[in-house]
């Protein structure tokens, strides 16, 4: 275990930290689109997709400077996207065969590719590897400007465009008439996605970074209904796990940064998916209970109006035995309706008081005064 | 064996025993799910690597399919849930799953032969030289006689060999039940079938399959074996017992294909194949028959000019003075290019649908015949309307 102060003064863990932060951020933030498009996807896709661009650009160019080969990523992400669009439109193929298709073939090449870089005699390739898996170790200062930089820039035409992309995103054909070009928008947020993918790609590598885009942001969705919010949130979620992730695994040997990251996003998920208050399985379970019980109660006391209707003074005791023959109640429930002021209990009888007896006459009514 | 034909024969039955059920979940819209399920067995092989040492032990199989179903099963749980989107819930489920599997083997097992590179890319050049040998000494003093030993040949071969003829004897046996619940899930409820058991029977034979490739060709490419065939299948053919037959034969191309390609570039067996299995693909969807990108693109093209056509002979059946009926007019009216607007007319020219007297056109006796049969069709939008007139759309497409 490391000493924990060694995480705030050591250079080259401050660097990593900082550098996934900012990742976690720019993926939350745009991985919130990706969500709410439904392309949730075609991240794993173009992340896959963005493997033979690494390769061949340092197949073309020898250089292993990571701004080359992220461009032949892009590139090659690109491409992909473009192509996963053409079958969708052109072909009878639906988007999840498309996804697959490209995602796994451009993931065979770039391995091809891969393995005959390998083999040839003057190998300086050694490294390229770490866009499989990501290696946050290797991250320097300039990897982490870069990534500033560009989530600078992403962040700036975001909020220039805010307007322009809500309305694309909730509601496409009401953009078109406005006269918006919904391509432009389109492809903007597109590539804006692709970018986020590839600089993610030397930290979390090809294989885990679509986690990175949805994760964050599919637990930033549970706990809110507006888009500035969620996005917000998206990036908070995003750089925290990027954090508490980079901690986690330089804390203990040989755990990869990566996956370590993805773990921790997808607890994020998890509780998200519990405890959100609005949307959460825990708070809808409790709110089901808390219905149905209600509804038990009511029922309670429409049966009770229904035999204390027939009498002309309604504050007549009646036996609890002749509840027996309705299904629903209980003692709990008796004692609820007597808190309620709704029914008085003497012994073995009860009765029902003027509350009561009006809110079992106007229960179907919307217009209930609540006791 | 000749490791050769080892190689060949366990990439022919791998790409085999993954386009079947490929085919299946190509159709019914799940291609995805074979990606989810090839990184989420990682935690079950790594567990069950701990436990039996042999990644070719029945029992390993068993827990990675596990593993396997366990994914399907948390994706539908969690689209439940109704508070993410299906595609949301399986991108969520097996990069968490695939990062357990990383982290276990980075933890307890970094120094046995499961590393991670090789979980992603398979390791068809070692099957050969993995073989299953059977001891089938009788004699109790520990004395072993290397004559006693016998090699049964590479193991992937054995499990691949096993898992394809299961596949096949389930497809011969369900091939009705699952054609039915593939295309009319609401039949075949109707007709007593659980379309649930298919469902997961299916999903079964795809995650047995995904762990026996898996470990012969690695995790991602076995998604491209399973879905790339079928999808290249589906662009040349409807007619589902073709489309099983025409993946097998893609398969087996792209293995033999793809194994020469890579003795030739020195390169990775897996990757090859993948590649080969991209090309296939590529030709395919640009000059498939009448679904691939070139002939739907001159389909689009020809019902554009189609349109126009039709645009055309409505305005001049609308229009009876001369200055409305003049070429110039014409051009600016309907807003079309030149070259368009000569491209129409010279259709409507040939089909002698309007006659042209110096700059003005009119239309002929068959051209207004013409126009108001497809009036009658636009305004009732009935398709008997236009049947009898399909014969003569077909003239324009000369």
């Amino acid at each position: 275990m490391m000493d924990i102060t060694s995480f705030f003064t050591d250079y080259t863990l401050r660097t990593i930290t900082l550098g996934t932060a900012v990742l976690g951020a720019i993926c939350g933030m745009l991985g919130s689109f990706a969500v709410l498009r439904k392309q949730s996807l075609l991240g794993d896709a173009i992340s896959h997709a963005a493997l033979p661009g690494i390769a061949l650009a340092f197949l073309f160019t020898g250089l292993k400077d990571s701004n080359v080969l992220l461009l032949g990523a892009l590139v090659s992400g690109f491409i992909g996207t473009v192509w996963i669009r053409g079958i969708v439109t052109k072909t009878h193929l639906k988007t999840d065969t498309a996804l697959g298709l490209i995602l796994s073939l451009f993931f065979g090449f770039g391995e091809l590719v891969l393995s005959y870089l390998k083999k040839q005699p003057d190998a300086n390739q050694a490294g390229l590897d770490k866009y499989l898996f990501g290696q946050a170790a290797t991250l320097v200062e300039s990897d982490v400007n870069l990534m500033i930089i560009v989530t600078g820039i992403s962040l700036v035409i975001m909020l220039l465009f805010w307007k322009e992309f809500k309305l694309l995103l909730f509601d496409k054909n009401y953009a078109l008439t406005l006269g918006f070009n919904t391509r432009i928008i389109d492809g903007l947020i597109s590539f804006f996605i692709v970018l986020a993918i590839v600089i993610g790609l030397q930290t979390v590598g090809v294989v885990l970074m679509s986690a990175m885009l949805l994760a964050p942001a599919a637990a930033a969705r549970q706990w809110t209904n507006s888009l500035g919010v969620m996005v917000l949130l998206a990036a908070v979620f995003g750089a925290v796990a990027g954090v508490v992730g980079t901690g986690i695994s330089a804390s203990y040997n040989n755990l990869s940064t990566g996956p370590v990251i993805v773990l921790v996003a997808s607890v994020f998920v998890g509780f998200s998916f519990v405890f959100s208050p609005s949307r959460g399985l825990l708070f809808k379970q409790i709110r089901l209970v808390r219905n149905r019980r209600d509804l038990h109660l009511k029922k309670t006391l429409q049966f009770m109006y229904s035999i204390v209707e027939k009498h002309d003074d309604i504050s007549r005791p009646h036996a609890i035995r002749i509840l027996n023959q309705f299904q629903g109640y209980s003692k709990g429930t008796l004692r609820q309706l007597e808190e309620k002021n709704w029914i008085e209990i003497k012994g073995d009888t009860w009765s029902l008081t003027t509350s009561g007896f009006h809110t079992a006459q106007n229960l179907y009514n919307n217009n209930v005064p609540q006791s | 064996m000749n490791p050769e034909i080892a190689i060949l024969l366990i990439s022919c039955l791998t790409a085999v025993a993954c386009a079947i059920p490929g085919v299946f979940l190509v159709l019914r819209k799940m291609a995805l799910i074979s990606d989810a399920i090839s990184h989420s067995i990682l935690p079950g092989i790594v567990v069950g690597f701990f436990i039996t040492h042999d990644l070719a032990s029945p029992w390993l199989i068993l827990l990675a399919a596990i593993s396997g179903i366990v994914t399907v099963w948390l994706v539908e749980a969690i689209q439940k849930t109704g508070l993410v989107k299906e595609d949301t819930a399986i991108g969520l489920v097996f990069p968490a799953l695939f990062s357990i599997g990383v982290l276990l083997i980075a933890i307890y097992a970094n120094d046995v032969h499961l590393d991670t590179d090789a979980v992603l890319v398979g390791k068809l050049e070692y099957a050969p030289f993995d073989n299953w040998i059977i001891n089938s000494s009788s004699s109790q003093e520990g004395i072993t006689n290397p004559e006693d030993f016998i090699n049964m040949g590479p193991k992937s071969l054995w499990t691949t060999g096993s898992v394809l003829l299961v596949t096949l004897v389930l497809l011969g046996l369900f091939y009705k039940e699952l054609k039915l619940s593939t295309f009319d899930i609401g039949l075949t409820s109707a007709l007593g079938f659980s379309p649930v058991i298919l469902h997961y029977g299916l999903m079964s034979v795809a995650s047995v399959t995904t762990v026996v490739s898996f470990d012969a060709v690695g995790a991602i490419l076995v998604v491209a074996l399973i879905i790339a065939p079928a999808a290249t299948a589906y662009l040349l053919t409807n007619d589902l017992k073709k489309m099983l037959l025409l993946s097998v034969v893609f398969g087996i191309l792209a293995a033999f294909g793809g194994y020469y390609l890579s003795m030739w570039l020195d390169a990775s067996i897996s990757g090859s194949i993948t590649t080969v299995l991209g090309l296939i693909f590529l030709l395919v969807y640009l000059f498939a028959p009448s679904r691939g990108l070139l002939a739907v693109l001159f389909r689009q093209r020809r019902q554009r000019t189609e349109v126009s056509l039709l645009t055309f002979l409505l305005h001049l059946n609308n229009h009876d003075s001369i200055e409305e009926r003049s070429v110039t007019h014409l051009q600016e009216h309907i807003n079309w290019g030149k070259v368009r607007a000569k491209k129409v007319l010279k259709l409507a020219l040939e089909n002698n649908m309007i006659s042209k007297n110096g700059d003005v056109v009119t239309l002929s006796n068959k051209g207004k015949e013409f126009t108001e049969k497809a009036l009658d069709y636009i305004i009732t939008n009935k398709d008997e309307k236009i049947e009898d007139m399909k014969d003569d759309f077909f003239l324009f497409r000369g």
